[in-house]
């Protein structure tokens, strides 16, 4: 009952529509009754052969007037109600939307896509069925079992009523029981399900090693032990599944049974007339559905309680990161500056940044580089304010970044995250994403200078390519230099690439670099990169290791430095030239090397 | 077409089949009779007054074992039908997934992944439901409403006939349901993908639309596909409210006037009639409820069948892996190699290799340089048969790659991967991978000779430490090892190396080199060098470039050439140096 009173706000907003289709409801259970009072009237006048063919004809009229009226009445509620219930699916699933485009990255980092994906499909469904298949049931078992007992009480005999209807709770009872157990053995079966999903993802990832190794045949081996697990949790599902009608049948049979058996009684003591025994049996036939609906009821209850509940738990979950009171409205710009004694993620207790002091001057580029897990993405993570520092502040033109609004903060940052990221929409589209209405020549133009556009143009339907999930699968590079157009298309005061050239060939990363360079003159760059060669020219590099500082300055004074720096330059430089092995330029067959040698 | 062949995946089962139709016979036949037996007892005792005790007993006796049967029947039958329906699914499902296992790598290389781990999982999960409700459902109802038929002509002929012509009007409705729900029904499914597709992909990208500030347009697209979606929806609902339940339950009214109105009619005789009519009622009432039933399920089965299409096309796929030709079941005894004038091409018009020819002695190693789309790749996957040849030769000792059975080349030819794929399950059956010739021992032998062994004693499982989904539990450097493992474990003849590019810390890397230079020893190995290591201690260089051969020789000569191989040379030596002096992030 409390998911009701929980659905309560909606009820009422919706009042005209469940107003209406609970009355109609109650109206078609009333009309019910009719059919068997006509049987009734028309078998005893029978019998005491007093029906001529005019009132036999003048009761199938009202018949069919009552059969007509009920379907109208049927269609109309079926519309108000489950119609009620699609709106509510609809708006829980606006307000889950609009929550969600709330939330902040670290939320993202906390959850998984596929938790909050089943909030906003399994669990809304779950209370849509509430609203719709919940409230019917719930009127339809009170209203008509209610008004069918009524009258078999009042208009035929109480005591054969009480006989006949001894069975009945035993149906409602076993059917909520099997509901139950349905449920359990259900979530076993979509477990074991979801089992077999991720074996055949991972042999179709691992194709390859399936192929070098012979595996095909193991595979199969533990394809068919899994499909074997599938199909035992599939019959524990199907033995209570197979229980539901036969137990309907047991307990109708004995109930009609009883009705029969005593009522037989009552009409040789004349208390009941034959007409009135059949017109028993087939109110009895009536009283199947709302007893099944009483067992149904409790669990999509139960079920519709439990999604309300995670969805309501969901949209109560606070953004972490808020404007504050008085937020400045005003575009930050000028010099980066960060002063962070010590950063460390919520929920860890590792510190990942400490000590870091640098100032970044308006209009120059400064690379970042160190080993994995060195503290380079948090850097970036925190003058996007993804998360605040609690010992330290990264300040823009002298002020907090927590000072501005979360709306101008962004504006004047553009980010190139590591995981590039396309939408399944056109290439033009996707380079257009934070500027929709940006003509097709800016959106080449970006295209250009993250030097894809001639990619794009290779592809057969060029900008008008769909790309992402659903669409033509792009390369791990190609899609890292949309991602950058992307950025580009905005012409941000601050351009933030966090390792976004990895998976593109050094030649074509030259190239994009150099473009930068001209193209964002006057403006601050940060770059992070695994690859030397991506900041080499910055203005100021920083080498992080274990999130402090171990090394800064130019190239070339970290080169004199003779540090991890130039150790890992040469190296690289030694390895890209192993990589290309002569062949690395077109021109010639031999790679011309005294160019890249420092 | 489709019906036929899913239909075919039932002859396995047909005496259980055959069984759970006897059964349903059964039980829809004392069910059918129940009703039959209260009007015996109406018209033949009730009415004229007859209380013998003796038969009414009888009577009340058969009515309740019948019933107590006919439950029991029927509950083994509809088990019966699940179990052979999921039976047929799972068989579909191994013989899809066997299937795939035997595809070429060319087909993987144009399906999308994820499409076809739907067809394979999700698709079949569609066809299951339509072998459950097919099989239960349909035959269930067919053969009740029979039943109840059947009953109705033993009761009276006359009646029956009229209420029989009611089914042609059913028919008719649920025949206009499924034209018109057909589409509706595509639309809200439609409807819903796009808005789950939208969902995720705004959960997956969130921070790219909050970094671009497109939540508000995110919203509003959102709002038109959630509208769209409610609209299919009420479309829906409104055509299940005029053709579905309401319907059925108007028609319903209409028999039960029929039948009155032929009570009334003959009027005179009707007081010995009223057993008939009690039967007829009860009847009717149940003869409605199959067919509520079966029409519900009536949009759900063409989804299915378009499901079991997509299905039955990939299991008719011919794009095969490359097999065994001839039946000579050569042996790789020295491993050795020769490439001769090999020329391919994955789609049949740029060539990717081009009258490529090269001999590998055995116990040599040959590592091929070059840069992306030199063509090193497509001498590997050549190598070890992922792709058919085209023009050219591979021999191995001497006999056509062709003539080695798919068993001998897994087990001669070892290969190591760029990327250490790891399966789920544990630390030995990663490196086992389902060969059930290798024992614990092997295993063991393996890990130590690759150096693996220290790491996998320290985790607290050791061997038998679960390894999570892709292995991301481990680090690269560890995933490398135990790949090291996997290969050595079979004792291959030869070895193919696809040398990691990614930078692994350097105490690991060390390992890694040092364990591969160990693996190279006494095996013929063509290596796709990535490491210095290799290239020096390679007997032969062969350089590529846009799928020719440039350059070749042994380190010495290319060293001698003062080409490339000089500059190389010297920078390493200085890096050496430095290394030395800088030692404490080396070691």
């Amino acid at each position: 009952m409390r998911v009701f009173r929980d659905l309560w706000w909606f009820f009422k907003r919706e009042r005209q529509s469940y107003g209406w289709g609970v009355f109609l409801l109650f109206l078609v259970a009333l009309l019910e009754l009719f059919p068997p009072y006509v049987v009734r009237v028309v078998v005893d006048e029978s019998i005491q052969g007093t029906l001529t063919s005019g009132r036999l004809w003048m009761w199938m009229g009202w018949l069919l007037a009552a059969g007509l009226a009920m379907y109208g009445l049927r269609f109309i509620w079926r519309v108000l109600i489950f119609g009620a219930s699609h709106r509510l699916a609809r708006l829980l699933r606006r307000q889950l939307y609009q929550h969600y485009t709330r939330l902040s990255p670290s939320f993202y980092y906390r959850r998984r896509t596929g938790d909050l994906m089943a909030h906003a499909t399994n669990d809304i469904q779950a209370v849509q069925v509430t609203a719709g298949d919940g409230v019917l049931t719930f009127v339809d078992s009170l209203v008509l079992g209610g008004l069918v007992v009524f009258s078999m009480a009042v208009f035929i005999s109480w005591k054969l009523t009480l006989i006949a209807l001894l069975p009945m709770p035993l149906m409602a009872m076993a059917v909520g029981q099997y509901g139950k157990l349905l449920h359990k053995r259900f979530l076993a079966a979509q477990a074991a399900f979801s089992d077999i999903n991720n074996k055949v993802q991972e042999n179709i990832s691992g194709v390859r090693v399936v192929k070098a190794f012979g595996r095909e045949e193991a595979e199969k081996r533990s394809f068919r032990k899994q499909s074997d697990d599938v199909v035992h949790k599939n019959i524990a599902v199907a033995k209570v599944e197979s229980l539901f009608e036969p137990t309907i049948s047991l307990i109708a049979g004995l109930s009609f049974f009883l009705a029969v058996a005593f009522g037989s009684g009552y009409v040789v003591n004349q208390e009941l007339t034959i007409g009135q025994l059949t017109q028993f049996t087939i109110y009895l036939g009536q009283l199947i559905w709302p007893m099944l609906a009483f067992g149904f009821l409790f669990n999509i209850m139960q079920r519709g309680r439990a999604s309300y509940d995670r969805i309501r738990s969901l949209l109560r979950v606070q953004p972490d990161i808020v404007d504050r009171e008085g937020a400045l409205k005003t575009i930050p710009d000028g010099d980066i500056r960060y002063e962070i004694q010590t950063f460390t993620y919520p929920e860890s207790d590792q510190p990942v940044l400490r000590e870091i002091r640098a100032t970044v001057g308006k209009g120059e580029t400064l690379g970042i580089v160190g080993r994995t897990g060195s503290g380079k993405t948090t850097l970036f993570k925190l003058l996007l304010r993804e998360f605040e520092p609690v010992d330290g502040t990264v300040r823009i033109g002298g002020k907090p970044v927590t000072e501005y609004r979360l709306s101008a903060l962004r504006q004047t940052v553009g980010y190139v995250p590591q995981d590039h990221f396309l939408f399944s929409a056109t290439i033009a589209e996707n380079i257009a994403f934070g500027r929709p209405q940006a003509s097709r020549e800016k959106v080449e133009e970006a295209a250009k200078l993250a030097c894809v556009h001639e990619d794009i143009l290779q592809l057969e339907q060029g900008y008008d390519t769909v790309v992402g999930e659903r669409g033509v699968t792009l390369s791990g590079g190609q899609k890292q230099r949309i991602s950058i157009a992307r950025a580009l298309l905005l012409d941000p005061e601050i351009l933030l690439l966090d390792d976004s050239l990895s998976a593109v060939d050094a030649r074509t990363e030259e190239r994009i670099l150099e473009a930068l360079r001209n193209h964002r003159r006057n403006r601050t760059t940060l770059i992070c990169a695994h690859r030397l060669s991506g900041i080499e020219h910055a203005d100021q590099i920083l080498v992080l290791e274990d999130g402090g500082i171990a090394e800064r300055g130019t190239h070339t004074q970290l080169l004199k430095q003779e540090g991890w720096y130039a150790w890992m330059y040469r190296r690289q430089q030694l390895e890209s030239l192993i990589e290309q092995g002569g062949g690395g330029n077109d021109d010639s067959q031999v790679a011309p090397l005294s160019s890249t040698t420092p | 077409m489709t019906i036929r062949r899913l239909l075919r995946y039932l002859q396995p089962h047909r005496k259980r089949l055959v069984l759970a139709l006897v059964v349903l016979l059964l039980a829809t036949g004392g069910d059918v009779a129940g009703p039959v037996l209260v009007k015996v007892f109406i018209d033949d005792y009730l009415t004229p007054g007859i209380f013998d005790p003796e038969p009414i007993t009888l009577l009340a006796g058969t009515y309740l074992l019948l019933l107590f049967l006919s439950v029991g029947l029927l509950y083994y039958q509809e088990f019966l039908f699940h179990r052979i329906a999921l039976r047929v699914i799972q068989q579909l499902r191994i013989d899809v997934f066997s299937k795939v296992q035997h595809l070429g790598l060319s087909f993987f290389d144009r399906t999308p992944g994820g499409g076809l781990i739907s067809r394979i999982t999700n698709d079949t999960e569609a066809v299951k439901e339509l072998f459950v409700r097919v099989l239960s459902t349909f035959v269930q109802n067919i053969a009740m409403v029979v039943g109840i038929l059947a009953a109705m002509f033993l009761l009276d002929a006359k009646w029956a006939f009229f209420c029989l012509m009611l089914i042609p009007l059913i028919l008719g409705v649920m025949q206009m349901y499924r034209r018109f729900s057909y589409p509706v029904y595509r639309r809200v499914r439609h409807q819903l993908g796009r808005l789950n597709a939208h969902l995720s992909e705004s959960i997956q990208g969130m921070n790219v639309i909050q970094v671009l500030r497109q939540q508000n347009r995110m919203r509003r697209e959102f709002e038109h596909i959630n509208g769209e979606h409610y609209e299919a929806h009420m479309k829906n609902t409104k055509l299940n409210g005029w053709l579905l339940r309401p319907a059925v339950d108007l028609i319903s009214l209409v028999a039960l006037m029929i039948v009155l109105s032929f009570f009334g009619v003959d009027g005179g005789e009707s007081a010995v009639r009223i057993g008939v009519l009690y039967a007829f009622l009860n009847l009717l009432d149940r003869m409605f409820e199959p067919f509520n039933q079966m029409m519900q399920q009536l949009s759900f089965l063409q989804q299915s069948l378009v499901s079991a299409g997509r299905v039955f096309e990939l299991l008719d796929e011919e794009e095969t892996a490359p097999a065994q030709s001839g039946k000579e079941n050569p042996r790789i005894r020295e491993g050795r190699i020769v490439f001769d004038r090999v020329t391919f091409s994955y789609d049949g018009q740029t060539d990717v290799l081009k009258d490529i020819s090269f001999t590998v002695e055995p116990g040599q190693t040959v590592a091929l340089v070059g840069h992306t789309g030199s063509g090193k790749s497509s001498i590997v996957n050549l190598l070890m048969r992922f792709y058919p040849l085209q023009k050219g030769d591979i021999t191995i000792d001497g006999y056509s790659l062709s003539a080695y059975s798919d068993e001998e080349l897994r087990r001669r030819m070892g290969l190591v991967l760029q990327d250490p794929f790891l399966f789920t399950g544990n630390v030995k059956e990663n490196i086992r991978l389902g060969r059930e010739s290798i024992s614990d021992d092997d295993i063991a032998e393996a890990a130590r000779f690759v150096q693996a062994e220290p790491f996998i004693k320290k985790l607290p499982r050791g061997y038998d430490e679960p390894v999570g989904e892709r292995g991301t539990t481990f680090s690269s450097g560890q995933r490398q090892l135990l790949s090291f493992a996997r290969t050595i474990a079979f004792k291959p003849k030869i070895l193919v190396l696809d040398e990691a590019t990614a930078h692994v810390d350097t105490e690991t890397e060390d390992k890694i080199q040092e364990a591969l230079s160990r693996m190279r020893k006494g095996r013929t190995t063509i290596a796709i060098a990535h490491r210095l290591s290799t290239v020096r201690d390679a007997d032969r260089i062969l350089v590529l470039h846009r799928g020719e051969i440039v350059e070749q020789g042994t380190h010495q000569e290319l060293l001698a050439r003062e080409g490339l191989y000089q500059k190389m040379y010297r920078l390493q030596q200085g890096l050496t140096e430095e290394v030395e002096s800088f030692g404490g992030v080396v070691q």
